[in-house]
């Protein structure tokens, strides 16, 4: 946002010919921050993650004594939505960089549709485990704080990610993003892979192990 | 102000118009130095209250009954003194502070990449600190500033998670500014400002950035995960839920561990800064004292259990972290030695902020070498919890950082007002500000060993005698710090003019005006050298403008 206005300002007051070069450096920064953003946030999960490993191996057994373990099958079904979404969101950026803004529009839209189905996925595996087995955020030990925390932070990870996508279209739609002017566009790209590779870890060590 | 110079070179050589009215002025700034000197104001006023609750401890620590506060009293007062002088004084003062009031413009820089996330991190700081300061009215926090469980999962009262709350917050604020700081030092140099040409308090800065971003992220997780025991019951701490008190103390230090760093580096970088301005030398070995800052931000994370040693962690694990710990003293030393050879054959000259930077080098040696002693592990089961810890950290964050801080403020700020602070005035404080620490924590050295415990409102009468001179020593102190304030006060409107370079500096901040215009250069810098040069002509050029005015050579000594 800070860049918007730098961008903005220097529409206003640079000559033309130079604000071209002026955008060129604003994404560049902007880029970096946002890299910045997502390291900072890969520490986040790694922290979460790092207390989930250590509570499952202080002992008592995994899962712990009462607890079912989590249903694969639904997981998996789900996963493979989140990364057929990583997919059209790669396809949509390719579009747009290439100037077929319809096909864009259309993977755009599908990642979206693909974004909140995984969401409806992760309602049901909730209402499940509370309602049929009675795993709850706080009334089930650890196996509760770890799963639903982590899960949790991606899931919210995901509503903001669709939340954004819509915004992205909507800017796109209202012509905020040229074809050499998109850095928008791949930001909300990398935040979408970011919360795909964020799931590949949590359903490996949620699931597999 | 309101200028547009057109040049070709895209935003690091635009100008900006200048924002009038006094709210977007000194308020919502956007300006990195009016956004630093916040920093400092704000960081001042939570160090006069968290002072003044270090004051409580030791007029309580009079007797060796006590009597002046009540224990629980007692536990609050120390958990809020320490938790305020690390996460709102010295960490904002290094960093936020003394960063954003010169990193920019010694990189060459208009402003810092992102100025309103700058104006987002400084709005965080004070709104946090007055969170931390309230939680006294809904049951402070009781567990000391690490705050581990179970202690501090029984604590009664909503002050232990507004603790937490204060403390992710202010994380977020230090989070944003290394962010923010890393980008402007890795895109925004100057041309030929390349790596090895920048001043090395950039390196501090740059060293610090990444440690703020990874390791306050850490500790956000430790801190939501506290909140969310303590506010909702989810088990992560709770050893009757299955839950790890161990849990947090890896968590919490390994953020803890590199905030030692954060706490230090910026300041090695001042240190690194006034010796070379006042022994009119070249830094001794500017690669090693530059890259000796980057090894002991990596080292700083490989070392945190070295704080666990008596939590009961294998013992397979406590030797690599001994040794790692004994390793972070090499670069260490490899700093203190080219200090040292910095000043040797200098031409040195005793201003208060040179006084202050050889008593940090002083200070911070020995608190650095109790830190070797504490890292030995059978040592450290021996002193562990005890006063001897208490005079280490002390040592290195008022010896060491908190001198730092003052001889940064003593050496910029000419820069933020323009005026000198006094030197009279500036020698007394350094005068009973170092005594005073010196009889306040040094005894402490020996109370530990003894047997002294820390964090107790009551201890053994036969430790009265050096009590009661500490609590003394410690008023001589705070006097040091109330003639800094009223110099600081006074010299705002009445110091002498220091022009733009009263000390003869040679970084880029001494080629522009004091205080600097809005927009710092007129047209930005090329950059041929490292600054550090005396002898030869300066390695700027497009400064021709602000030297003709601005003459760099320096005022003989003895002018000031």
């Amino acid at each position: 946002m800070a860049v918007a206005s730098l961008a903005q300002a220097g529409a206003e007051f640079a000559p033309h010919g130079e604000v071209d070069q002026l955008y060129a450096e604003t994404r560049d920064l902007r880029l970096l921050g946002f890299l910045m953003f997502l390291v900072s946030d890969v520490v986040l999960f790694s922290s979460f993650i790092f207390a989930y490993l250590y509570l499952r191996n202080s002992g008592q057994g995994w899962p712990p004594p009462g607890i079912g373990r989590p249903d694969v099958a639904l997981a998996a079904l789900n996963s493979a939505v989140l990364f057929g979404s990583g997919a059209t969101m790669h396809y949509a950026l390719e579009n747009w960089k290439h100037g077929k803004f319809t096909r864009y529009a259309a993977f755009m839209i599908a990642t979206i549709i693909l974004g909140i189905l995984f969401l409806s996925g992760q309602a049901v595996e909730y209402t499940k485990l509370y309602f049929q087995e009675h795993v709850s955020w706080a009334g089930s030990g650890i196996f509760g704080a770890s799963f639903f925390t982590l899960t949790g932070m991606h899931g919210f990870h995901v509503f903001v990610g669709v939340w954004y996508l819509i915004v992205l279209l909507l800017q796109s739609v209202h012509g905020v993003y040229s074809k050499d002017k998109y850095f928008g566009l791949t930001a909300g790209t990398l935040y979408w892979h970011f919360v795909d590779v964020i799931w590949v870890v949590l359903f490996s060590i949620f699931y597999l192990i | 102000m309101a200028v547009a110079a057109a040049h070709v070179g895209g935003i690091a050589d635009h100008i900006h118009p200048e924002p009038q009215g006094f709210i977007r002025k000194y308020i919502f700034s956007l300006d990195h130095k009016i956004i630093g000197i916040q920093y400092l104001v704000t960081g001042f006023v939570f160090f006069v209250l968290a002072g003044l609750l270090a004051e409580i401890i030791r007029v309580q620590l009079m007797h060796a009954n006590g009597g002046f506060v009540s224990a629980d009293t007692y536990n609050e007062v120390y958990s809020i003194h320490g938790s305020a002088m690390v996460w709102l004084v010295v960490i904002p003062l290094l960093t936020g502070g003394f960063g954003n009031l010169v990193m920019p413009i010694m990189i060459g820089a208009r402003d810092v990449a992102f100025p309103w996330l700058n104006m987002l991190s400084f709005w965080i700081f004070p709104i946090s600190g007055l969170m931390l300061f309230s939680s006294f009215l809904m049951g402070a926090p009781v567990a000391g500033w690490t705050e581990y469980p179970p202690m501090s999962l029984q604590a009664q009262g909503f002050g232990t998670s507004m603790w937490a709350l204060a403390i992710f917050l202010v994380g977020v604020s230090s989070t944003l500014t290394g962010m923010n700081f890393l980008v402007t030092m890795l895109k925004m140099r100057a041309p030929g400002m390349t790596f090895t040409r920048m001043p090395l308090f950039v390196w501090g800065q740059l060293a610090t950035a990444p440690l703020l971003m990874v390791a306050t992220t850490a500790l956000a997780a430790a801190l939501a995960a506290l909140f969310m025991e303590r506010v909702f019951g989810v088990p992560f701490y709770d050893p009757t839920k299955g839950g790890s008190p161990i849990l947090w103390q890896h968590m919490f230090w390994f953020y803890s561990h590199p905030a030692v760093y954060i706490m230090i580096l910026p300041g090695f970088g001042i240190i690194s800064e006034v010796l070379s301005t006042f022994s009119r030398k070249p830094p001794f070995g500017y690669r090693m004292i530059a890259f000796s800052s980057m090894a002991i931000a990596l080292f700083g994370f490989m070392v945190w259990a070295h704080h666990m040693f008596v939590a009961g962690i294998a013992p397979f694990l406590q030797l690599p972290f001994m040794v790692l710990t004994y390793a972070i003293a090499v670069p260490t030393g490899v700093k203190i030695f080219s200090w040292i050879a910095t000043l040797w054959g200098g031409s040195l000259r005793l201003t208060t902020a040179m006084l202050f930077a050889i008593g940090f080098l002083i200070l911070f040696t020995l608190g650095g070498i109790s830190g070797v002693f504490l890292a030995a592990i059978p040592f450290d089961m021996h002193t562990n919890g005890t006063y001897f810890v208490v005079a280490h950290f002390h040592y290195v964050l008022v010896g060491g950082s908190l001198m730092s801080i003052f001889a940064g403020m003593y050496y910029w700020f000419p820069k933020m007002a323009g005026r000198l602070l006094n030197e009279a005035l500036g020698k007394l404080h350094f005068w009973l500000f170092t005594l005073g620490f010196n009889g306040t924590f040094l005894p402490m050295h020996w109370l530990g060993f003894m047997g002294m415990p820390r964090r107790v409102a009551t201890y053994d009468p036969q430790f009265q005698f050096w009590n009661q001179f500490e609590s003394i020593s410690s008023f001589v102190m705070t006097l040091g710090i109330l003639i800094f304030f009223a110099n600081v006060l006074w010299s705002i409107k009445y110091g002498k003019k220091s022009g733009p370079n009263p000390w003869g500096g040679r970084t880029l901040e001494w080629m522009i005006a004091s205080p600097p215009p809005y927009y710092n250069f007129k047209h930005i810098p090329k950059v041929f050298a490292r600054p550090y040069d005396y002898s030869q002509p300066l390695p700027y050029k497009g400064l021709e403008e602000e030297l003709t005015t601005a003459k760099p050579e320096p005022v003989p000594a003895g002018a000031h």
